[in-house]
């Protein structure tokens, strides 16, 4: 009589020996290729030499260069910027789109606006946040927000857009006024929608943290590797992407555990 | 003295506007029709005749008719828990439990958690449901889905319960089932019920009264008081009076004008 239950939500996906084919053949070649010396270090190091490098920025054990032991200090400041811009995103982004998906007068206001400003490439803002914001800092919060908004803006308003009317009549027939029904059945019904929509900003913002510190602020990951090119430690360059990736996969990690203390259910919708 | 009515609708009308073509659609034609507290009638009707619409206006959903429509001598500007509404499919929020569910609108009351408690108990029970109440409705089969719409309407204690084919999704024998459970509860409860159905044995079972009306633009065909006094048990359905009741609604709806009555088709499969 019992249905199966499944989560909407699922941790890692099951391991696949055909994935792991192309990144051993990309690692052999790799090792190959710096160990008989084909091509140089100072352009590609070899495999070992990185995960020297790799532990060598955390842990400062063997001074192999001038970052060596700065890693926390570096990840500390990019996590801020992205905690930053990407919180400032959130509380502009989420209420304004779960509005505009449940009220016509909202979103004949903000849409258009909206979609005439995200139709300019998120990079494009660089050179006119750097004349209004200045270089550092500012620009770089300000290109996170602006790049996470959009997609954290979207997805609520198509989440609460999309909440079934037959939710909403049974609400109000059950007696929630019009703030009720937006605290008890539109944010739940949409919290799929929205949870997708704060991933995909989350990545952004990653992204939009590099760029912003590639443009000359003096710690973060994206400065290291800004600099590290200049200095001439490819390694270095490298190593800060691996951790750059490190981080972003951390995050969405407890962007979504965050999302598993709410229920996820969303059945089946109703007729 | 006679029970004084609960709901009255007199001549009303009502046509979908901007339907395709820019012309309006007319679904209800004239419909009058009364209810007194504590009844139980139903309304039938092929697919398309309004009958949901109908429902859908009582319960405060839509709004834009003609004629007069009063309940408990007012006019209805908005949905209220007083005119509870059982779906055709449960509609119960998916991200509540089944106790979530049962108290959201004891919630909305402003009642305490203690006494929110104690009424989910009591109507878990009545429902027969009690051990599900941390089970979500995707767990549930749809009968048990059902149970559940039904007990957080009764929850709130309505004036009117407003069923909307809420069986029509179910098993037969499952629909049997939530049929006697449906009449044991009226009878405890002293509900007045609106019910919609195209189950014509369902509408005369569970009833006080049918309304029979027409396929579109919905009209009051006849109205019939269903005879059988007393406790309802499912043998009722076997004996001629129910039978005979019964194939005179289908001549209604399925008018004779298309072959052999349905009186005497009945008859023949007997």
């Amino acid at each position: 009589m019992l249905r199966q239950s499944h989560h909407i939500t699922r941790w890692g996906n099951k391991f696949d020996i055909l994935g792991i084919i192309i990144p051993a053949a990309v690692l052999t070649i790799w090792y190959s290729v710096t160990r008989v010396g084909l091509v140089p270090a100072y352009l590609l190091p070899s495999p070992a030499q990185l995960g020297q490098v790799v532990l060598d920025f955390a842990t400062g054990t063997w001074h192999l260069n001038p970052y060596s032991g700065t890693l926390w200090a570096h990840v500390t400041v990019s996590s801020i910027r992205v905690l930053h811009g990407f919180a400032l995103a959130v509380i502009v982004g989420l209420p304004l789109g779960l509005l505009s998906g449940r009220m016509k007068l909202v979103s004949r206001l903000v849409d258009p606006s909206i979609n005439l400003i995200r139709s300019i490439p998120g990079i494009g803002w660089l050179p006119l946040a750097m004349v209004w914001l200045g270089v550092g800092e500012n620009t770089t919060v300000f290109l996170i927000a602006l790049a996470a908004f959009f997609p954290i803006f979207i997805n609520a308003a198509q989440g609460s857009r999309n909440v079934p009317d037959t939710y909403l009549r049974a609400g109000e027939m059950l007696g929630a006024n019009k703030f009720s029904l937006f605290t008890t059945i539109v944010f739940p019904a949409a919290l799929p929608s929205i949870l997708a929509g704060l991933r995909l900003g989350l990545g952004l913002s990653w992204a939009y943290l590099v760029l912003g510190e590639l443009t000359g602020v003096n710690q973060g990951l994206g400065a290291v590797m800004m600099d590290s090119r200049m200095l001439g430690h490819v390694d270095v360059v490298m190593v800060s992407m691996l951790y750059i990736a490190v981080l972003g996969w951390l995050s969405d990690l407890v962007l979504r555990s965050l999302f598993r203390l709410a229920p996820m259910r969303t059945g089946g919708a109703p007729q | 003295m006679m029970d004084q009515d609960i709901l009255t609708i007199t001549n009303m009308s009502f046509n979908f506007i901007n339907s395709p073509g820019n012309t309006d659609l007319r679904v209800l034609d004239n419909i009058s029709l009364t209810m007194a507290q504590g009844e139980f009638i139903s309304i039938v009707g092929p697919s398309g005749c309004g009958k949901t619409t109908l429902l859908n206006i009582i319960a405060g959903f839509i709004h834009g008719y003609d004629g007069q429509f009063s309940y408990l001598g007012q006019s209805i500007t908005s949905p209220s828990p007083e005119r509870a509404v059982v779906f055709q499919s449960a509609v119960l929020f998916p991200w509540l439990t089944v106790y979530g569910n049962i108290a959201y609108g004891l919630k909305q009351a402003g009642l305490k958690k203690a006494a929110i408690n104690e009424i989910v108990k009591d109507y878990l029970g009545l429902v027969q449901m009690v051990g599900f109440e941390d089970y979500y409705p995707e767990q549930l089969s749809g009968g048990m889905q059902q149970r559940v719409a039904l007990a957080r309407v009764l929850a709130l204690q309505p004036k009117i319960l407003l069923m909307d084919e809420p069986f029509a999704g179910l098993d037969a024998q499952t629909r049997l089932n939530m049929q006697e459970l449906l009449i044991d509860i009226t009878k405890k409860q002293s509900a007045s019920v609106v019910f919609v159905t195209h189950d014509v044995e369902e509408a005369i079972y569970l009833s006080n009264r049918v309304y029979v009306m027409s396929k579109r633009p919905g009209k009051v065909i006849k109205q019939i008081k269903v005879p059988f006094t007393g406790i309802r048990h499912l043998s009722l359905r076997n004996t001629k009076p129910f039978i005979t009741l019964k194939a005179d609604i289908w001549d209604l709806l399925v008018p004779s004008s298309q072959g052999i009555p349905a009186r005497q088709l009945k008859l023949v499969s007997k």
